[in-house]
């Protein structure tokens, strides 16, 4: 860390700094210059640079290593794999995870469910309790949803990861999903996430519409420093000026975050979109930029679709673009699943 | 002289450096010793400033004061931090 002193800031102010940074065990490298003095922190903990920032004198606060630890590349140079049964995410492997937005009802679930498996996927996605932006909206079947989940996967040899919107609901969740999910809307619910580092069950964390990718490993950090390690971040499509598309996927996300921390890293090209059509060129894109796994929404007959039917597959489609998929990834020597 | 000739007397120069920073550097063992002893503050800035106040009235040149300074504000970035290794060995060796 390195403090830049202002112009014709006194001893004393300098003094005061070095002797707060002392106390937060850093070895100082003063270095007076002719208009400012330097000084470099070295080797404390990770501290907040605005604590810094306020003190008398004090121009600048400059961070040169990242104020998250634990979801760091450094943490873990040869990266993290989730193993769940006989699913490895951040492997080789590209982890296809697919189904409904919603559960609909029992016969929808298991419809898609056999549709996906056809195609090989191993793990089934699912809402049961939705995060809708209008009140009126349908909102999910709950509890409910989440038994034609699991009983749909189970059928079919599969996983589950399904979204939780609140910490009271873990307990239910634990029950019925193999991965739990925070919705984009949820990644700075710190409680939220606080509950979820006490488990040993992975989590899916999808970066927030308007989170940058530090803050969206610093919500990754919360989880891992409660214990729970096994974290995958989803980018799932970041709100910028242009409003064609429901939002506007970040691709480059997939190769930063993968640089930037050992976490495996996944796209969702259904809600990055918002468009039918769209969600097969993000899809092979995502996956050529190095995802490790794909959120992808399949419904069998999405105009009657309750929830984000425009941007769900049919099932033709998705048997065509896993087909694709399948050769994207061997391309840069992976294998899609 | 050539330029190899300098050299070696730089070389016989860094060497006595050498031993006069470490000569230095163990009176700051025995003061962090003391300063632990009585509980007392490792950073002292008003001792930072005289020490380099001394130094500049010392120095003669051809190196101007504020080289002179800038050297000194290294070394004593270093003390403080022997001072605090120091403080720490001795408390570890306690609660060990």
């Amino acid at each position: 860390m390195v403090i830049v002193m202002e112009e014709g800031a006194t001893e004393e102010q300098i003094s005061r700094v070095v002797d707060k940074l002392m106390r937060l065990g850093f070895d100082i490298h003063r270095s007076t210059g002719v208009k400012h003095t330097v000084l470099g922190a070295v080797g404390g903990k990770i501290v907040d640079t605005s604590d810094l920032e306020v003190l008398d004198g004090v121009k600048e606060v400059l961070r040169i290593s990242s104020p998250y630890k634990l979801a760091s590349r450094a943490f873990k140079p040869e990266g993290t794999q989730i193993k769940i049964k006989d699913v490895v995410i951040g492997g080789n492997q590209v982890v296809m995870m697919a189904g409904p937005c919603t559960v609909e009802s029992r016969e929808q679930v298991e419809i898609i469910a056999e549709k996906v498996a056809g195609c090989g996927v191993r793990v089934l996605r699912g809402g049961a309790f939705k995060p809708r932006t209008s009140p009126y909206s349908f909102q999910g079947l709950g509890e409910e949803g989440l038994k034609y989940l699991r009983a749909a996967a189970d059928r079919q040899g599969m996983l589950v990861v399904s979204e939780v919107m609140e910490a009271a609901q873990i307990p239910m969740f634990i029950r019925y999903v193999d991965i739990l999910q925070v919705g984009a809307r949820n990644m700075q619910n710190f409680n939220l996430l606080k509950e979820l580092g006490r488990l040993n069950k992975p989590v899916l964390l999808k970066r927030g519409p308007a989170a940058t990718i530090e803050e969206t490993l610093l919500a990754a950090e919360y989880i891992m420093s409660g214990g729970n390690h096994e974290v995958i971040i989803c980018e799932r499509g970041i709100r910028t000026f242009e409003t064609y598309t429901r939002n506007t996927l970040d691709i480059s996300a997939i190769p930063v975050i993968k640089k930037l921390s050992h976490l495996p890293v996944i796209a969702d090209p259904s809600h990055g979109t918002g468009r039918r059509d769209k969600v097969p060129p993000m899809a092979r894109a995502a996956v050529a930029a190095g995802a490790d796994g794909l959120l992808i929404e399949v419904h069998h007959d999405p105009d009657n679709a309750l929830c984000d039917g425009a941007q769900s597959l049919l099932p033709e489609q998705f048997k065509a673009l896993m087909d694709q998929l399948k050769m994207i990834a061997a391309a840069i020597s992976r294998a899609m699943i | 002289m050539d330029i190899s000739d300098w050299r070696e007397k730089i070389d016989a120069v860094d060497a006595q450096l050498v031993e006069m920073l470490n000569q230095r550097a163990r009176y700051c063992i025995e003061i962090g010793k003391i300063k632990r002893e009585r509980n007392m503050e490792i950073y002292s800035p008003e001792r930072e400033a005289e020490v380099l106040h001394n130094v500049v009235r010392a120095n003669n040149g051809p190196l101007d004061n504020d080289a002179i300074k800038r050297l000194f504000e290294r070394i004593i970035d270093e003390s403080r931090r022997t001072e605090r290794l120091a403080v720490e060995t001795e408390s570890n060796r306690d609660t060990a």
